[in-house]
């Protein structure tokens, strides 16, 4: 059990004790709401931290594809073509990003770092750094939309961590996730194309991304160039939270999803404490030191009785 | 009789070997790694590889997997012509590698280990049938007699656990052809004789087993044919029961070592500069006992695995010691390799490219940067002074070109090498630890390298030096340790040391 867990419980305990309005039902919605599109950034972020990557895109590749979404909306084009557009852009950065790891052996941290790059400058140059609007009411009510009871949110969020579960225990590309982090050479011994593999983990970011957009651009019925920069911190954070090594295949979607629930809850409660971004900023940060001391710790225990 | 019987072993041609190579040769740049290998294996026969380091059992075995691909010569499977030129194909005709670096995943579990890459899937999701591979895993398992969960980590398992997975892993393929490189380097005595049965049980079931071994004792215990290599070639193939050990340790010595130094002289020995005593470590060093004295080169020998690096290391406080004391000048050393070199030891390290030099930067900025508090005690940097300094030792090495403002990276192994030495000389080092100084440079360079070591003992340096090449050992030292299994398997006096000396204690032990 990662250290998540209890440091979890406690901050949610210490919330309902001293911040006033945590409990009522309309922040509880809200926390739904704000915890599902870092969910859908969280979970691609773990297969690719678990193949010893690492996606500093992410934020970056998220505002552009919403800013792609909301220009084809505005456009006049149809929810369904303003998806798929979305999705291609996110799908393009995904698969460059994971090509030139996977074939051209380039370390991940400088590649994503140069696509952030490319992918910020470019949601800026088409809005020309300004807010896109006017895109009618479809997006918006597909956002406020209930179903069974859950907010359209909430769900897609919960279908992304169903599919990824799903991905990584069911399917031969989840356990390759395991063993190209954990040992890829191993995996190209056994005959598996392992460098196509280690391409469709970061494809598969890509791709979640581009569905995210549709709740990003929802949630505001507009888009900005640089709405999500940043977010990649909040969902690298979540993954590390919850236990997922940057070495030798070990990653645990349950303890991400602790981990994005973790950063939820710390962000909301500094929210209606009134503390600005910066300094929440600062406690993620402070966070994530004290669960990977605390993890470290336990784990070189183990190792000396292994 | 249709079997080819060019091997001369009198094997029962009984069948057509299940693999065979013929007259493969691999060449690399500047070094024949196999040159014509005739190799059979039969089906139901253990097959021992043995040969010192580097006599191409490596390299028959990258050949084997389809890692390399033979320059010349045939692979025939049950007679039929084959090519192997991916893992694939290897798999494909049924061979199974087992490396010493194990090809387990460590966060999957045993049943997704032994299926990697082949895991059962549900006809119609396309979706991984756990139930199915755990089954059928437990069934691989059971078979070989091993009561491990299917569902236990790899990353769990101690590393004879995760040897016998591989096993299962090979069989699970429907291996006929298991290769194994050292199997027991690193399993205990009770867990190397469970793996000896497991090899009995897998050879009676007819499967071919061809298996690389440093330990003479599993030559004899497990073999039933043994093929020698010496520098990529076949010395012979004979039937394990009709060799002896001291015939075997003949036919792998007398590697062709190119011009092999020639000490010009012999000295005396001073005070006593390195002793150790009963020095153990947690890098697998065990009860180890040596010295060494002022203007003496003794080597210390022993087939790759064997500790020898791990000694000095821990001499030179990069390892911590477990039990066991190093004196140096008569008084304990202790402390980190700062403290150390500090008392005039130098470790002239095996990966001279990673851990000796900086190669980016000048000749001269790597020659003196072990020695800068000492020629600028109040820490300003005299670029006058550090130039003569660094051009006298460039004289007194003979570095060519003579160019102190040359990048590291562009001189040859050779000439790297006497930089490293150099920078320790300037510190005014007394004790010089050479580990396999004189890997990957061309023959010129090394004696080159040598003659450098004996002018060191002849100022009155004391030198440790580590080799694998027996030739090197024999020629260029005083005297040796052998080292087998962690532990000095035993010393020998310059009237002893001959390659077949160091081979035996290398392989029996003392």
């Amino acid at each position: 059990m990662p250290a998540i867990l209890p440091i979890g419980l406690l901050l949610v305990a210490g919330a309902l004790v001293a911040v006033h309005g945590f409990a009522s039902t309309r922040n509880v919605a809200n926390l739904g709401l704000q915890a599902s599109i870092l969910l859908m950034l969280a979970m691609p972020m773990t297969l690719i931290i678990m193949s010893e990557g690492l996606d500093l895109s992410a934020g970056a590749v998220l505002s552009l594809c919403s800013v792609v979404m909301a220009e084809a909306l505005a456009g006049g084009h149809g929810l369904a073509s303003a998806l798929a557009a979305s999705v291609a852009v996110g799908l393009g950065f995904g698969l460059a990003n994971g090509a030139m790891v996977s074939l051209l052996a380039l370390p991940p941290f400088v590649v994503t770092l140069g696509t952030l790059g490319i992918a910020e400058g470019a949601a800026l140059v088409v809005t020309e750094g300004n807010a896109v609007s006017g895109l009618g009411s479809g997006i918006a009510s597909l956002y406020a939309l209930d179903v069974f009871g859950l907010p359209f949110p909430v769900l897609v969020a919960l279908a992304t961590w169903l599919l990824t579960y799903v991905l990584l225990h069911y399917t031969r590309f989840g356990t390759y996730v395991f063993a190209i982090g954990g040992n890829r050479d191993a995996l190209v011994l056994a005959g598996a194309p392992a460098w196509a593999y280690h391409i469709a983990i970061y494809a598969f970011g890509g791709l979640v991304s581009g569905v995210a957009a549709l709740l990003l651009t929802g949630r505001m019925n507009a888009a900005h160039p640089t709405v999500a920069i940043g977010m990649e911190f909040d969902a690298i954070a979540a993954v590390v939270l919850g236990g997922t090594s940057f070495e030798r295949g070990d990653g645990r979607l349950l303890g991400t999803v602790l981990g994005v629930a973790t950063i939820t809850v710390l962000r909301n409660a500094l929210d209606l404490l009134g503390i600005e971004s910066s300094l929440q900023v600062v406690s993620i940060g402070g966070l994530i030191l004290l669960v990977i001391v605390i993890d470290s710790l336990r784990r070189s225990r183990r190792e000396q009785v292994a | 009789m249709n079997r080819d019987d060019t091997d001369g072993s009198g094997q029962p041609a009984s069948a057509v070997p299940l693999l065979a190579l013929r007259n493969v040769s691999k060449t690399f740049p500047g070094v024949r790694a196999l040159d014509d290998v005739s190799l059979d294996l039969h089906a139901g026969e253990v097959h021992m590889l043995l040969g010192e380091n580097g006599a191409g059992k490596s390299s028959l075995i990258k050949v084997l997997y389809g890692a390399y691909r033979a320059d010349a010569g045939t692979i025939l499977c049950d007679g039929r012509l084959v090519e192997i030129t991916r893992p694939a194909d290897a798999r494909r005709l049924g061979i199974a590698v087992i490396f010493q670096e194990f090809s387990l995943v460590p966060f999957l579990d045993l049943a997704q280990n032994i299926f990697l890459g082949r895991e059962p899937r549900r006809p119609l999701t396309r979706l991984i049938d756990h139930g199915r591979m755990h089954r059928e895993a437990r069934a691989v398992l059971d078979s070989l007699g091993l009561d491990y969960d299917t569902r236990a980590l790899a990353v769990d398992l101690g590393v004879a656990q995760q040897q016998m997975v591989e096993i299962a892993k090979a069989l699970s393929q429907r291996a006929r052809i298991l290769v194994m490189d050292e199997p027991t380097a690193a399993l205990s005595e009770r867990e190397s004789k469970t793996l000896f049965t497991l090899i009995r049980q897998l050879r009676a079931s007819g499967v071919a087993i061809a298996c690389i071994s440093h330990r003479m004792q599993e030559v004899f215990e497990l073999g039933d044919r043994v093929t020698v290599l010496r520098d990529g070639r076949r010395v012979a193939t004979l039937p394990a029961r009709e060799a002896t050990p001291d015939q075997l340790i003949g036919m792998m010595v007398g590697r062709a070592v190119g011009a092999v130094y020639k000490r010009r002289q012999y000295g005396k020995a001073g005070e006593i500069v390195l002793e150790v005593r009963g020095l153990t470590t947690a890098t697998g060093v065990r009860d180890v006992d040596l010295n060494v004295r002022e203007g003496e080169i003794v080597g210390l020998s022993g087939l790759v695995g064997a500790g020898r690096t791990e000694v000095a290391r821990a001499v030179f406080g990069a390892d911590a010691i477990v039990a066991g004391e190093v004196r140096i000048f008569g008084a304990i050393a202790k402390g980190g390799p700062e403290r150390i070199a500090a008392r005039g030891v130098a470790l002239i390290p095996e990966n001279r490219k990673l851990e000796g030099l900086a190669l980016k930067r000048s000749v001269q900025d790597n020659l003196l940067v072990a020695s800068l508090w000492k020629l600028f005690p109040r820490g300003w940097y005299r670029a006058g002074v550090a130039r003569a300094c660094a051009r006298a030792l460039i004289d007194r090495l003979r570095v060519t070109p003579p160019a102190p403002r040359r990048m590291v990276r562009v001189l040859s192994g050779g000439n790297q090498q006497k930089i490293v030495v150099g920078k320790w000389l300037a510190a005014g080092c007394k004790l010089f630890l050479f580990d396999e100084p004189t890997r990957g440079i061309d023959v010129g360079a090394k004696s080159e390298i040598f003659a450098l070591i004996e002018d060191l003992v002849e100022r009155g340096a004391a030198v440790l030096l580590i080799s694998a090449e027996l030739a090197e050992i024999v020629h260029v030292c005083d005297r040796a340790y052998v080292m087998r299994a962690g532990r000095i398997g035993g010393e020998l006096a310059r009237t002893e040391l001959s390659e077949e000396n160091i081979l035996r204690l290398a392989m029996h032990g003392a």
